[in-house]
């Protein structure tokens, strides 16, 4: 009993998490330390003062972001530093994960405080929740074994739910909710068994902790060479790559998309857009090249060919939608195939680089490019007033440059780089994605990639040409939008940044 | 112990996942697919137990009550959302739910 009494005493000091294992995740913390800020917040201050909560957590992300940017070379393409005994790793450019997460959250704040107050629902609330879901993303993208991964996965989308069905008293919005659920449900369902499946036929064979992304890779490694891989296992990871495949939005778990990204509220179909596109780029990044790295010979295939499906039908689905928020979820599911082409090219040949930038560091710019478009986009959405928000969708930016130069320069920088046009970050991040296919010589990806900018200029620019162009049956006589101080200040930051970032990475 | 070997738990738990999927794609009412879910996360949890107990390692019996604590957290939401629905449109039938469409 005593012997017993002296191992359990060991293990709880060697696997003790030590002062630096905390140090390594202070950000994650400090953001969950603010989402519950934001809850005391409601509790404690009168009605008048409310406005200082979506403040006070805009100004604590900020020095989030400049915390988690002031470490030491925090562009480097791997830090690859250990935490938690193993629990968590950081092994992608982790400042960029971290930049893309935050300055999400960030945004989607600025959307969202003056869209809320017009719908009359609670901002305070909201702020909580998406703040949850932000350090939950942050984690979800270190996790080094399948305990961590599942709870931070699962806490992420469980805030999802909340935020996409926030509108109580909106039939869309309570739809998307319902519909994002029981996909979200299923696709959580089949992630779980998938570990399940992996974790016990990896057991079997006596690999200490087969919940370990570590040990999963060294033990698969050798069962490779050996050919002693069973289905059991085969099957498992299948099934996880499907579970993240539908996070990232990738063809075939594309189907949920463009009915929650419609019904959502538009500040939630943003952040659903970036961070949570965003989280699924980087726990496939992970896992095709840790753990499930020995078995490239058969993930590689699979994951060009849903790459290529993915650009397909994001961008059909894309040119037959009316709905602008159904065009812009479906051309991120296209924006999704271009990320996939870059984990694909990784998988294929390990450890490929175009222009001096591996593809980790790639799939970061492509998300922080397309968060830019996206954001600048959504802005001008999120402008328009809750009495219009019964107008048919299609014409909800008839007559934009009228009613708000501002907004429709707004837009167009945003669907600019979302399209690529040069110089903007949209067109550099398509083409270091390209240079990686070209490098990797996936040709029929390459050829995929370069039909889906083609055509997605047409999409693009049909959204573009209702906000510019003067419609001849010219019989509604819209007000002009008033737009805050703070929107035109993101929207000059944000321009400048899809203006400028591009060069900034090439110089 | 005897009688019951792992295959025996890992048939069960393929059944009940299965009998879960098969709910989840065919059932129309929304309560019901949402319990079919759940059968799904608790077909999945019976099979972690199984390999735990058969494996001899504690990771999975761990992993269980996460897995029990994430499920719960998810049928609160869900069934907020899905009460917050009936009242706005006074039905759960996935047929009702017709108002996002292009």
């Amino acid at each position: 009993m005593t012997a017993f009494i002296a191992n359990i005493d060991l293990a709880f000091k060697t696997l003790a998490p030590r002062a630096t294992d905390w140090q390594s995740i202070l950000p994650e913390i400090a953001v969950a330390g603010l989402a519950l800020f934001c809850l005391v917040q409601a509790m404690l201050l009168p009605k008048a003062l409310r406005y200082l909560i979506p403040a006070t957590a805009r100004v604590g992300l900020c020095l989030v972001i400049v915390m988690s940017l002031i470490t030491p070379a925090p562009w480097a393409p791997s830090s690859d530093l250990e935490s938690f005994s193993g629990l968590l790793r950081q092994n992608l450019p982790f400042a960029g994960v971290r930049a893309v997460f935050l300055f999400s959250a960030l945004l989607t704040s600025f959307l969202a405080a003056g869209f809320l107050r017009d719908r009359k629902a609670a901002v305070a609330d909201y702020h909580h929740v998406l703040l949850v879901v932000t350090a939950a993303f942050m984690l979800l993208a270190q996790s080094n074994h399948f305990v961590t991964f599942f709870v931070s996965l699962e806490t992420a989308a469980v805030g999802l739910y909340v935020l996409v069905g926030y509108l109580r008293r909106s039939d869309a919005s309570l739809e998307a909710g319902v519909k994002y659920l029981v996909a979200g449900g299923l696709s959580s369902a089949l992630l779980l068994m998938g570990i399940v499946l992996v974790y016990g036929s990896l057991g079997a064979v006596g690999v200490a902790d087969s919940l370990n992304f570590t040990q999963i890779g060294k033990i698969l490694a050798l069962q490779t060479a050996a050919h002693t891989l069973s289905p059991l296992t085969l099957a498992g990871v299948a099934l996880i790559l499907g579970g993240v495949a539908f996070k990232l939005g990738a063809f075939p778990f594309h189907a949920w998309i463009p009915d929650v990204y419609q019904g959502a509220p538009t500040p939630t179909t943003a952040f659903l857009g970036t961070a949570s596109k965003a989280a699924g780029a980087f726990t496939l990044v992970l896992l095709a090249t840790g753990p499930f790295a020995p078995l490239a010979v058969k993930v590689g295939p699979l994951l060009a060919i849903a790459t290529v499906l993915t650009l397909l039908v994001g961008n059909l689905g894309a040119l037959a939608a009316t709905d602008i928020k159904r065009t812009l979820a479906l051309s991120g599911v296209s924006h999704a195939g271009f990320i996939l082409a870059a984990v694909t090219a990784t998988v294929v040949v390990p450890g490929i680089t175009a222009y001096d930038y591996n593809a980790e560091q790639i799939v970061v710019f492509y998300l922080l490019a397309y968060l830019a478009g996206t954001f600048l986009t959504s802005q001008a959405l999120v402008s328009l007033p809750a009495a219009e928000d019964h107008r048919r969708p299609q014409l909800a930016l008839r007559g934009l440059l009228r009613r708000s130069p501002m907004l429709a320069a707004s837009l167009g920088f945003g669907i600019g780089s979302l399209a690529g046009v040069p110089p903007t970050v949209g067109f550099i991040a398509k083409l270091l994605v390209l240079g990686l296919l070209v490098k990797a010589k996936l040709w029929w990806v390459l050829g995929a990639a370069l039909i889906s900018v083609a055509v997605s200029i047409h999409y693009y620019f049909s959204i573009l040409r209702e906000a510019v162009v003067r419609p001849s049956d010219d019989s509604e006589d819209l007000a002009p939008l008033e737009i805050s101080f703070s929107a035109r200040f993101l929207i000059g930051a944000l321009a400048t940044a899809a203006l400028l970032g591009g060069l900034l990475i090439l110089a | 112990m005897e009688h019951t070997s792992l295959a025996h738990h890992l048939i069960l738990a393929g059944l009940l996942f299965a009998l879960g999927l098969t709910g989840v794609l065919v059932r129309r009412n929304l309560l019901v697919v949402y319990m079919c879910l759940e059968l799904m996360l608790a077909a999945a949890t019976l099979a972690l137990v199984a390999f735990s107990r058969f494996n001899r390692t504690m990771d999975g019996a761990v992993l269980v009550f996460f897995v029990i604590t994430v499920a719960a957290a998810e049928v609160a939401v869900g069934l907020a959302l899905i009460v917050a629905l009936f009242r706005q449109r006074g039905t759960v039938q996935s047929d009702a739910l017709t108002t996002l469409r292009d």
